[in-house]
């Protein structure tokens, strides 16, 4: 079973996201900010991370650069989201393989996950 | 050995939003913690997210917190139409966080870190805790709660970070926060029979006086415009106009100028009392028809539509369109809708200013009235207006409608105002021989002589003429009037003018 990760401090959005995934088969794992988020990686497999761009202690945009840096991590790939517009977060990161600009439909997601992610 | 140099003083932190500042005497304190309370709906994440985006436009840079399970993704969906929003600055200047997730994971000491770092790593100068009913609950007692309160003003004075705490609630029994706080402001949307009316109240600010009292408000799509009562913010004496003696304006109206002993005293403030259509509105645009490019005039109404006053001022004959055209005189019609008191008069005095203008016509008393949620606050509202209208060199004209057409005293619409104007004018209706004439009359001219006696009034194509005195009659202010009883004597008209 393939394990993603999701990053959000927006606890809503987490609820949301989890359920659909799990009902699509996948394990997911979450965190309410970046540096919970590294310690997750740390512990535990993943082959997809769902990152938010604007958290609280270590946002988005730090927790990507540090599994870019990470010979452990980075080949996962990332799905940016976010409340502002592409624009302001290529500014800061561009090492994401696919972006959304929050509120997303879910099938939204869902198709980049499955491009970004093939069956197992 | 050198001396510590004393602190400096507090610094103002201006909101930017409309009315506030002037409310705060020029904002809030720096580094300063206040709570934000009110229902749902009553405006507080409105006020909060406004406040971001302004302090984002002077160089600050905020960070808004929620602790509430709702989104701050919905919650800029729905800010997106409002003007002051500007996504350039999300999230370099203005960062949004749920701080949910931390509040259920690690409490009160959790969220305390959070905000630390918050305010470190972005160096935050504003900081808008949303939800704060959440930290209170998650609290295991009344003094661990007060204790996080420390925490974050300790914090707020240690980085000069302003924080709001945004709660929901109203004014009751005392709450242990609210002793602690720098400062308490009270939204509040009140429902009056049909209508509801949104006011804020400062109900505490350490270190700052303020406009005490509640202070009406709409929300709008430029965000929250605040009106601070006529009563609190014009009430200095010292401004007050002080004509040269007997400078006195035209009416307009050939014989009534001389009825008042020359025309109106400059800067005062006149009314004009009489039943509907008895001919209050023409006098008033008389009193217009004198503006020049020295004398700019103003009518304010509600009654009476732009060019409804237009066709009335061509069928009297006088100049009007020629006036409007010139830019010697501004028609502001107020339709007849749930105004806001402060708000009128806020429109009225920021026309004077703008254009110094110096012939006012109000027309319609009433419309001002009809407005007030409270109405007793008319006397102390008008009597503040009429301060301002005289500090600002403005000579004004009111209408008054009294209640009946025919007969019976003038009775003015709010006990009191005849006390507020300087100067009285009645006009009235009056049946004599199956006729229904119309009869001015000067009630009072502040410090000058004037014709008190009765006197005949039409009004023609060419505007409205004083006749002759009304004289040989009784009973006059009745209503219907009838010969004084005299053998041999018949009852006199006098021929026309004066």
């Amino acid at each position: 079973m393939q394990t993603i990760l999701i990053v959000d401090d927006e606890f809503g959005a987490v609820e949301v996201v989890t359920a659909a995934l799990e009902d699509e088969g996948y394990r997911v794992l979450s965190a309410a900010n970046g540096r919970l988020g590294l310690e997750r990686l740390a512990h535990n497999p993943v082959d997809l991370a769902i990152i938010d761009y604007m958290m609280p202690l270590m946002d988005g945009a730090q927790i990507a650069q540090a599994m870019r840096t990470s010979p452990e991590l980075r080949e996962i790939p990332i799905i940016m989201i976010s409340a502002v517009g592409e624009t302001q977060v290529r500014a800061r990161f561009n090492g994401y393989q696919a972006f959304l600009r929050k509120p997303f439909r879910i099938a939204a997601l869902l198709e980049s996950v499955r491009r970004l992610l093939p069956p197992a | 050995m050198t001396e510590t140099p004393s602190p400096s003083p507090l610094r103002r932190i201006a909101t930017g939003i409309s009315g506030l500042d002037e409310i705060l005497h020029g904002g809030l304190l720096e580094g300063g913690v206040y709570i934000v309370q009110g229902s749902p709906g009553a405006g507080k994440t409105i006020l909060g997210n406004e406040f971001c985006f302004r302090h984002t436009r002077s160089g600050g840079r905020a960070a808004y917190v929620t602790l509430l399970a709702e989104m701050h993704t919905r919650m800029l969906q729905h800010l997106r139409p409002m003007s002051f929003f500007n996504e350039a600055v999300i999230p370099g200047a203005l960062y949004y966080v749920s701080a949910f997730q931390i509040l259920e994971d690690s409490g009160l000491q959790g969220l305390i870190d959070l905000l630390r770092r918050e305010i470190k790593n972005h160096s935050s100068t504003l900081l808008i805790i949303d939800g704060l009913v959440a930290a209170e609950e998650s609290a295991h007692s009344g003094g661990e709660f007060k204790k996080f309160i420390h925490q974050i003003q300790a914090h707020a004075s240690a980085y000069d970070c302003t924080v709001l705490l945004l709660t929901s609630g109203s004014g009751g029994p005392v709450r242990a926060e609210h002793t602690m706080v720098d400062g308490v402001l009270e939204l509040e949307d009140h429902l009056l029979q049909f209508r509801t009316e949104r006011t804020l109240q400062v109900r505490k600010f350490r270190g700052s006086s303020f406009m005490r009292g509640r202070h009406p408000f709409r929300i709008t799509n430029d965000g929250i415009r605040l009106f601070p009562r006529i009563e609190s913010t014009f009430s200095d004496q010292t401004r007050l106009c002080v004509p040269a003696l007997g400078e006195k304006l035209s009416i307009g109206i050939r014989g009534l100028d001389e009825m008042l002993g020359g025309g109106l005293p400059a800067c005062s403030a006149t009314g004009i009392v009489g039943a509907s259509g008895v001919g209050k509105t023409t006098a008033g645009l008389h009193f217009l028809s004198m503006c020049n490019a020295n004398e700019p005039g103003l009518c304010f109404g509600f009654f009476e539509t732009p060019d409804a006053l237009r066709l009335k001022a061509r069928t009297l004959g006088l100049p009007l369109e020629e006036s409007l055209e010139r830019g010697h005189v501004e028609l502001l019609w107020q339709a007849h809708k749930e105004n806001i008191l402060d708000e009128l008069a806020y429109q009225l005095l920021t026309n004077i200013r703008r254009r110094k203008v110096k012939r006012v016509f109000i027309d319609g008393l009433n419309g001002f009235i009809e407005s007030a949620s409270h109405p007793d606050r008319i006397g102390r509202f008008f009597g503040a207006l009429t301060n301002e209208l005289n500090a600002l060199n403005a000579t004004t004209v009111f209408t008054m409608e009294s209640r009946d057409v025919v007969g019976g005293a003038l009775q003015v619409p709010v006990s009191g105002i005849s006390a507020l104007v300087q100067n009285l004018i009645f006009l009235r209706f009056v049946e004599y021989r199956s006729d229904l004439l119309r009869l001015v009359s000067v009630g009072k001219v502040r410090d000058s002589d004037h014709d008190p006696r009765l006197r005949e009034f039409v009004i023609t194509s060419q505007g409205m003429r004083v006749r002759g005195v009304f004289a040989g009659m009784e009973a006059v202010t009745s209503g219907i009037a009838h010969e004084r009883p005299s053998p041999g004597t018949d009852p006199q008209r006098s021929g026309e003018g004066i």
